[in-house]
């Protein structure tokens, strides 16, 4: 009962989140100044009559909302509209039915656009995200449990120093290495591989992978290794953990059975925050290594006033942070049975 | 994870060891690095200048545009223009196919006309059917196309409107069809066909071995995108491309030191220029219906304050500092790149700050307080102006800190701010709520799009963005549009830029030169002594082939 209580009140605030989200990405980037119909670019070749036609084609034309037509500069209309003519409904209504629009850029649909972008950015930050969490937990494990050791300095150093690192300088140096030996530094795939068996394109891609998954990896685990470790730390120095040394147990059973449980919870906190953020953070490793991700596709859309592409991108981002933080809500009450009670 | 990295380095081997299988037998493929690919294939809907440049790969047009600045027929071979200039009839060629076999004739030309010319929505194909009227096939081969006016120049117009197969498109052509085309198949007639596309990554094009104009010599062209300048240089010194179409002024002196990379700079295939923009704009003149502010500084309406501060630029030092020598000092907004049409006439105000400081003493412009700084001879106001440029180019802030310092010479500061061009663009024009920012345009073959912006007319719609206005500047516009001898619009055209010139509203620091560099042990052939630079233009990718 308890439990199930815990689950609706968390899922509630995840949908009010949610439809928050919806309306401010609206608005959001409708008060920023600049015209979308010309995608910030000036070019005498752009006649009055031109940017009007392309204005009709993507439903500028129409009012924002009842009684505003425009944000910025802000211009006051008719309150007597139909509201299901107006942007903001029209938005809602082709989103309750699935559809993202059509990107004022690219002319194509933005689920199409943010559907090939997203999965390059899942497996980017797929293979960088548990590799980083991989080391970092273990060096962070490894630092505790040898606290004020060699070990403990040598891991607390590396962590520092990696966490440290601006990714984009990290991602040039490996660039100028990775090229002389070998490495692919552009690109997801070698084009024209897709030619060849699938395994081999598979591989090619595994090639494109390595560079972009190490600076990843490298930026991500040191976070991961110093909150590992003083969390860890913390938990060792509980009254409990002297029972279970009185008990004679083992130090390995100590930390698997009763200080990893505990030691993990901030853990948990923070790789689903970074979950969500890594979307956009992972920006300028997407740029050095020209990964075609879903962060450069927002940056681009950004400066080009592409709103149907800027609403669908941060409704995805929107949503994957939402739903990390639901799945860590829930980790919680697994990992400490308090929280739900609280 | 130990069974992950194992899975990963067996891939790894399997992939090199493939790569290596293959690398026998493989075809000629030229592998082209850029900072970015085409925004859309449907070039009706396209905005950037590489979704040109892979549509002139792939389709024909009438004329061709050459970067000796010259028009050469491509599917036409002969033309009558009738008596009063409104009529012209073309021939075009016999036997020409597009890459799915199918014939090319004059009713694919004139289906093509007809649809950009019903398409006001699409932002830069449509301007260059403007003056049609009409356009007709009466026969196979043979287009008729009629203006609303005399215009001298038809071939401009001509160069970008590329053939598309009526066959293909006549599904795609009312309305919202035709925008929401993405015409990935890209079946025209040019020298190269379509393989693969995968947008912001790669596209591969094939050799049309049935090309009229004689087949390519390679198999396959790749374009690849590199997101950062600094990767794509390092990607042509490993390698991994051929070419490179832009290198960053930054890495040419490195690059000259490695034996195997030819530079090649010079005037862009579409030349450019950076300007400094003052906003001259009267408040009588305010263009407030649309939304203007002129909120501009009133020394700046004084054209001896202008013409002070162009004395006191050193347009070589900009140019030595900010683009390592890789430029051309300005003169008006016609780069020389356009070839016959630049002003070769003009003397450029030389860099002398006492005459400068001179003729703003002789204008009453006195450091009144004391401040070191000039006061407006009323002592209302200090010369203290503000300065914008937008963030997207990565050479203005220099510019903005040279600038600073060279005109402190003359007692006169500058708050300076970059702002997002869009937003800036909302600032700019038609708003005119700015003092002098400096940005920059992009010629088209034709001088008309350079020359409509200082109009008049073009105050309200914001290309205007000085608000400068000359009745006799505005009188040679109208003008050298419809004059059909060439000599005569020269002269015109060249008047016109000895206006600007001469009244200051811009200063144009420089015309940057275009940068792209080769490798010397793939192929050979690159065209890379042209009056401008394209190293990716038919010319050099018709006529490269393989070093063996």
């Amino acid at each position: 009962m308890n439990r199930w209580h815990y689950f609706r009140n968390k899922a509630g605030w995840s949908l009010f989140t949610l439809i928050f989200v919806i309306v401010l990405n609206f608005f959001l980037f409708r008060v920023m100044p600049g015209d979308a119909a010309r995608q910030g670019i000036r070019d005498p070749r752009l006649t009055k009559e031109t940017i009007e036609a392309i204005r009709v084609r993507f439903g500028l034309d129409k009012p924002v909302i009842n009684c505003i037509d425009s944000l910025n500069p802000v211009r006051f209309g008719s309150c007597s509209v139909n509201p299901l003519d107006t942007q903001f409904f029209i938005y809602v209504k082709n989103l309750l039915k699935g559809d993202l629009g059509v990107s004022f850029y690219y002319n194509r649909p933005v689920s199409d656009i943010l559907g090939e972008r997203l999965w390059n950015t899942i497996l980017l930050i797929g293979a960088g995200q548990i590799l980083a969490i991989l080391i970092g937990v273990f060096l962070g494990v490894l630092a505790a449990w040898k606290a004020r050791s060699a070990i403990d300095y040598t891991a607390l150093f590396t962590g520092l120093l990696a966490w440290s690192l601006p990714a984009f300088w990290l991602g040039i140096i490996l660039v100028f290495w990775g090229s002389n030996h070998g490495f692919p530094i552009g690109g997801k795939a070698t084009p024209g591989i897709s030619s060849y068996p699938f395994l081999t394109q598979i591989g090619d891609i595994a090639r494109h992978l390595i560079l972009p998954t190490f600076t990843y990896t490298v930026i991500f685990m040191g976070e991961y290794t110093l909150l590992m470790r003083s969390s860890l730390m913390d938990v060792l120095a509980e009254d409990y953990i002297l029972t279970a040394k009185a008990k004679g147990l083992s130090t390995f059973q100590i930390l698997k059975d009763h200080a990893l449980k505990n030691g993990m919870l901030p853990m948990v906190t923070l790789i689903a925050i970074n979950l969500g953020y890594t979307v956009g953070g992972v920006i300028q490793i997407e740029a050095v290594f020209s990964w075609p991700g879903l962060g450069g596709a927002l940056f681009e859309a950004v400066s080009r006033r592409d709103f149907p592409i800027l609403q669908g991108g941060f409704l995805l981002i929107a949503v994957s942070v939402i739903i990390a933080n639901f799945i860590a809500d829930l980790t919680y009450s697994y990992l400490d049975p308090r929280v739900q009670t609280e | 994870m130990k069974v992950k990295y194992t899975v990963l380095t067996l891939l790894v081997v399997l992939a090199l060891v493939l790569s290596a299988c293959g690398a026998q037998s493989q075809p000629a493929v030229v592998r082209i690095g850029w900072l970015s690919g085409p925004d859309s294939l449907n070039i009706g809907v396209a905005w950037l200048g590489t979704a040109y440049t892979i549509s002139g790969l792939t389709y024909s047009t009438m004329y061709r545009f050459n970067l000796d600045g010259t028009f050469s027929f491509d599917l036409g071979t002969d033309v009558k223009r009738s008596e009063d200039g409104l009529v012209y009839t073309f021939t075009i060629r016999e036997g020409v196919k597009f890459h799915d076999g199918q014939p090319l004739t004059a009713k694919d030309v004139a289906f093509t006309y007809n649809l950009v010319m019903a398409h006001e929505d699409f932002p830069t194909l449509h301007s260059y059917v403007d003056t049609f009227a009409s356009v007709e096939a009466p026969d196979d081969k043979t287009v008729v196309v009629t203006l609303t006016e005399a215009i001298p120049n038809i071939e401009s117009k001509l160069v970008y409107l590329y053939v598309f197969p009526e066959h293909i498109w006549k599904d795609h052509s009312d309305g919202e069809a035709a925008t929401s085309f993405e015409n990935l198949e890209m079946i025209g007639s040019g020298p190269f066909k379509m393989v693969e596309y995968k947008a912001n990554e790669f596209i591969r094009l094939g050799t049309n071995k049935d090309y009229y104009g004689g087949a390519a010599k390679v198999d396959e062209v790749i374009f690849q995108v590199f997101q950062n300048s600094d990767v794509l240089v390092q990607a042509l010194k490993s390698g991994q491309v051929d070419m490179v179409t832009s290198v960053p002024n930054t890495s040419v002196q490195t690059l000259k030191t490695d034996a195997n990379i030819k530079i090649v700079a010079g005037a862009p295939f579409s030349p450019d220029l950076t300007d400094i923009i003052f906003n001259t704009t009267d408040p009588e003149n305010c263009p407030i219906a649309d939304g203007g502010l002129c909120t501009g500084h009133p020394a700046l309406r004084d054209k001896q304050v202008r013409l002070a501060m162009a004395y006191a630029t050193d347009k070589q030092k900009i140019i030595d500092v900010v683009l390592l020598g890789l430029g051309e000092p300005g003169i008006a907004l016609i780069p020389t790149g356009l070839g016959e049409w630049f002003n070769t006439n003009i003397r450029d105000y030389e860099y002398d700050v006492d005459k400068a400081n001179q003729i703003l003493d002789e204008a009453g412009y006195k450091d009144a307080d004391g401040d070191g700084v000039r006061d407006m001879p009323d002592g209302s106001q200090p010369l203290t102006f503000r300065l914008n440029w937008p963030n997207t180019q990565s050479t203005y802030p220099r510019v903005a800190e040279l600038l600073s310092e060279m005109w402190s010479e003359l007692g006169i500061t500058l708050e300076m701010q970059v702002v997002e061009s869009d937003t800036l663009t909302a600032q700019c024009c038609p708003a005119l709520d700015f003092d002098i920012i400096i940005w920059g345009w992009i010629a088209d073959p034709d001088p008309n799009t350079l020359l409509i912006i200082p109009t008049t007319d073009q105050i309200p719609t914001g290309y205007n963005e000085t608000g400068f206005s000359s009745a006799r500047y505005d009188e040679l516009f109208v003008k050298q549009g419809v004059e059909l001898d060439l000599d005569k619009r020269r002269e015109m055209v060249w008047e016109m830029q000895a206006i600007v010139h001469e009244n200051v509203p811009y200063i144009i620091p420089y015309y940057p030169f275009a940068v792209q560099a080769y490798r010397l042990d793939r192929f050979t052939g690159w065209k890379d002594s042209e009056t401008k630079v394209a190293l990716e233009d038919n010319s050099s990718l018709l006529n490269i082939e393989p070093i063996k």
